[in-house]
C-alpha cells in the first residue's frame, strides 16, 4: 500500500488552519468551567445543603454518559427547543439556526468540563490540611483573605497535575465537535479526505497534530508547576543546586 | 484581663467540655495537665474560637460576649488579641518563615510592609532563626519549624499567647530548643496558657497549673501545691502515672 505523501502534505497544511478553532474551544472551554468548577467545588467542601446536592446529582450525570451522546442530545434538542421558545413563547422572529455552531460546542464542552473541573479541584483542596486554614483564622486574617493567600495558592499548586489532564483530555474530545459541524482539525481532515478516500492519510496527519498539540499543553503544564512549586523543594534539593553552583565556582576559579 | 465561664462544649455525644471556668491575669503562665482526651486542647480551641463553644461566656479586657453566639467581628477582634502556636506547626507551606512571620502583621494588621519585615525579622533573630528566613517550611526542622510557629504567634503582640501542645509532635531532642524560646517568652512577662505533657516545664515556668479530667478542671494551684501535695486523688493518679513514665524514660 502507497501513502499519498503529496496528500498528506497539502492536508497538514489545511488542517493548520483548523488550528485556532480547536485551540479555540479548548482554552474558551477551560476558562468558562475553571472558575464555575471552582466555586462548585468549594460549595461541595464547605457544605452547603441543597446547594452541594444539585452539584453531586450534576457531576454524576455528566460522568455517566459518554460525550459523543451529551452532543448528539444538546445539538438535536437545544436549537429546536430554543427554536420553539423563541417563536412561540416570546414570539420573535430570531433564526435560531442561523447561530454559529461552535457556540454550541462551548456549551457541550463547558458542560463536561465544569463537572470535570469540579471533581479536580475539590480534591486539590482537601489536599490543603484544615490546620492551615485555623493557622490564618488565628493570626486575623478573615475567611476570604485566608482563601486567597493561604488555600488556594497550595491547592491551586496540587491541582495542577490533573489540570494539566483534564486540558490534554478536553483538547483531544474537541475532536467531537465536527459532529457540530465545527471546522476545527478534525473536520478539516475529514473533508479533505472525502474527495479521494484518502482517510488514512488524514488521519495520520491529524495524529500527528494532535500529538504536537496535546505535548505542548504538557509542556506548559510542566512549567507551569516548575514555577508554582518551588516552596516544595526539599532542604535535600536545596543542598544540591548549592552543591552544584559551588562546583561551577570551583571550575570557573579553577580556570 | 481573661475570664471565660462555664464553657461546655459536645461532640456529637461526646461531652467534651463540662462547665469549665477560666480565669488569666497579666503574666501569668498557665499550664494545663490532663490525660488525653479531658478536654484542654478543645477548650484552648474554644478561647480562639477555632471550635465554637456550646455554651459559656467570655470576658477579655474591653469585651464580653457569649462564647456560643460572638459575631464575625468579635471573634476577630479576640483572634487579634490572641496567638495560638500548634501542635503540627501548621507553618504556611507556601511563604517563607518570614513571609509566615509577616502574614498577620501585614494582611491581618495593616502594617507597612517594610516595618513588618523589620518586626518580623526581629522576632525569628529572638527564636535563633537569623539563618533562615528565607527558608520554606519543608526546608525546616520540626523544632525550626515550631520556633518559626512560635514567632508568627508573638510577632503580632498578642495578649495572650495560647500554646496546643507545642513540642508532642517533635522529637526527642528537639524538645529542648523549642521549651527554651518559651522559657524565654515567660521571663519577658508574656501571659501564656500552654496545653502540655513537659512536666517539668510545668514545674519550672508555670505560675498556676491547672489540671483537667473529663471535661472538667479537677484541680488548680501552684506548680508546687499541685506536684507535691495534690489534694484530689485523680490528679495525684494522673501524676504518679505521667512521672513514673519519664523516670522510666529516662533509665
Amino acid at each position: 500500500m502507497q501513502l499519498d505523501t503529496a496528500f498528506m502534505w497539502t492536508t497538514f497544511l489545511d488542517v493548520l488552519h483548523g488550528i485556532p478553532t480547536t485551540l479555540k474551544l479548548t482554552i474558551i472551554t477551560l476558562l468558562l468551567s475553571s472558575p464555575i468548577g471552582f466555586f462548585m467545588a468549594l460549595s461541595k467542601s464547605s457544605g452547603w445543603g441543597i446547594a452541594r446536592r444539585i452539584i453531586t446529582v450534576y457531576v454524576s450525570f455528566i460522568r455517566g454518559t459518554p460525550v459523543v451522546l451529551q452532543i448528539l442530545f444538546l445539538y438535536s434538542l437545544l436549537p429546536t427547543t430554543l427554536n420553539y421558545i423563541i417563536r412561540n413563547v416570546l414570539g420573535l422572529s430570531f433564526n435560531i439556526f442561523r447561530t454559529d455552531p461552535i457556540i454550541y460546542a462551548y456549551i457541550v464542552f463547558t458542560l463536561n468540563t465544569t463537572a470535570v473541573l469540579s471533581e479536580v479541584f475539590r480534591s486539590a483542596l482537601s489536599t490543603v490540611p484544615a490546620g492551615q486554614l485555623e493557622a490564618a483564622l488565628s493570626i486575623g486574617l478573615n475567611a476570604r483573605q485566608a482563601y486567597v493567600r493561604i488555600i488556594l495558592p497550595q491547592a491551586l499548586t496540587a491541582a495542577l497535575p490533573n489540570l494539566c489532564n483534564a486540558s490534554v483530555n478536553l483538547l483531544k474530545s474537541t475532536s467531537l465537535a465536527f459532529m457540530m459541524t465545527v471546522k476545527d482539525v478534525t473536520a478539516i481532515a475529514k473533508i479533505d479526505a472525502s474527495f479521494g478516500y484518502n482517510y488514512l492519510e488524514a488521519y495520520l496527519v491529524i495524529f500527528f497534530v494532535y500529538i504536537l498539540l496535546c505535548s505542548l499543553v504538557q509542556l506548559l503544564f510542566h512549567l507551569l508547576e516548575h514555577a508554582l512549586s518551588s516552596y516544595k523543594n526539599t532542604a535535600a534539593q536545596r543542598h544540591e543546586k548549592n552543591a552544584a553552583s559551588a562546583y561551577r565556582r570551583h571550575m570557573a576559579s579553577a580556570r | 484581663m481573661l475570664e471565660v465561664k462555664n464553657v461546655q462544649k459536645s461532640f456529637g455525644a461526646n461531652h467534651v467540655l463540662r462547665g469549665v471556668d477560666l480565669k488569666v491575669e497579666k503574666g501569668d503562665i498557665i499550664v494545663i495537665l490532663g490525660p488525653s482526651g479531658s478536654g484542654k486542647t478543645t477548650l484552648l480551641r474554644c478561647l480562639n474560637f477555632l471550635e465554637r463553644a456550646d455554651q459559656g461566656t467570655m470576658d477579655f479586657d474591653e469585651i464580653h460576649t457569649d462564647l456560643k453566639t460572638a459575631s464575625k467581628s468579635t471573634v476577630n477582634q479576640v483572634r487579634k488579641k490572641t496567638a495560638f502556636v500548634f501542635q503540627n506547626y501548621s507553618l504556611f507551606q507556601n511563604k517563607t518563615a518570614l513571609e509566615n512571620v509577616m502574614e498577620g502583621l501585614v494582611i491581618a494588621r495593616k502594617v507597612p510592609k517594610k516595618e513588618a519585615e523589620i518586626i518580623a525579622k526581629k522576632t525569628l533573630d529572638k527564636v535563633g532563626l537569623s539563618e533562615r528566613y528565607d527558608y520554606y517550611p519543608s526546608q525546616l526542622s520540626g523544632g525550626q519549624q515550631q520556633r518559626v510557629g512560635i514567632a508568627r504567634a508573638i510577632a503580632v503582640n498578642p495578649d495572650v499567647l495560647l500554646f496546643d501542645e507545642p513540642t508532642s509532635a517533635l522529637d526527642p531532642e528537639l524538645v529542648g530548643e523549642v521549651l527554651n524560646v518559651m522559657k524565654n517568652l515567660a521571663r519577658e512577662g508574656a501571659t501564656m496558657i500552654v496545653v502540655t505533657h513537659e512536666m517539668t516545664f510545668a514545674q519550672q515556668v508555670a505560675s498556676r497549673v491547672i489540671f483537667m479530667d473529663g471535661g472538667v478542671v479537677v484541680e488548680e494551684g501552684s506548680p508546687r501545691e499541685i506536684f507535691t501535695r495534690p489534694k484530689e486523688e485523680r490528679t495525684s493518679q494522673f501524676l504518679h502515672r505521667v512521672l513514673r513514665d519519664d523516670y522510666e524514660y529516662n533509665i
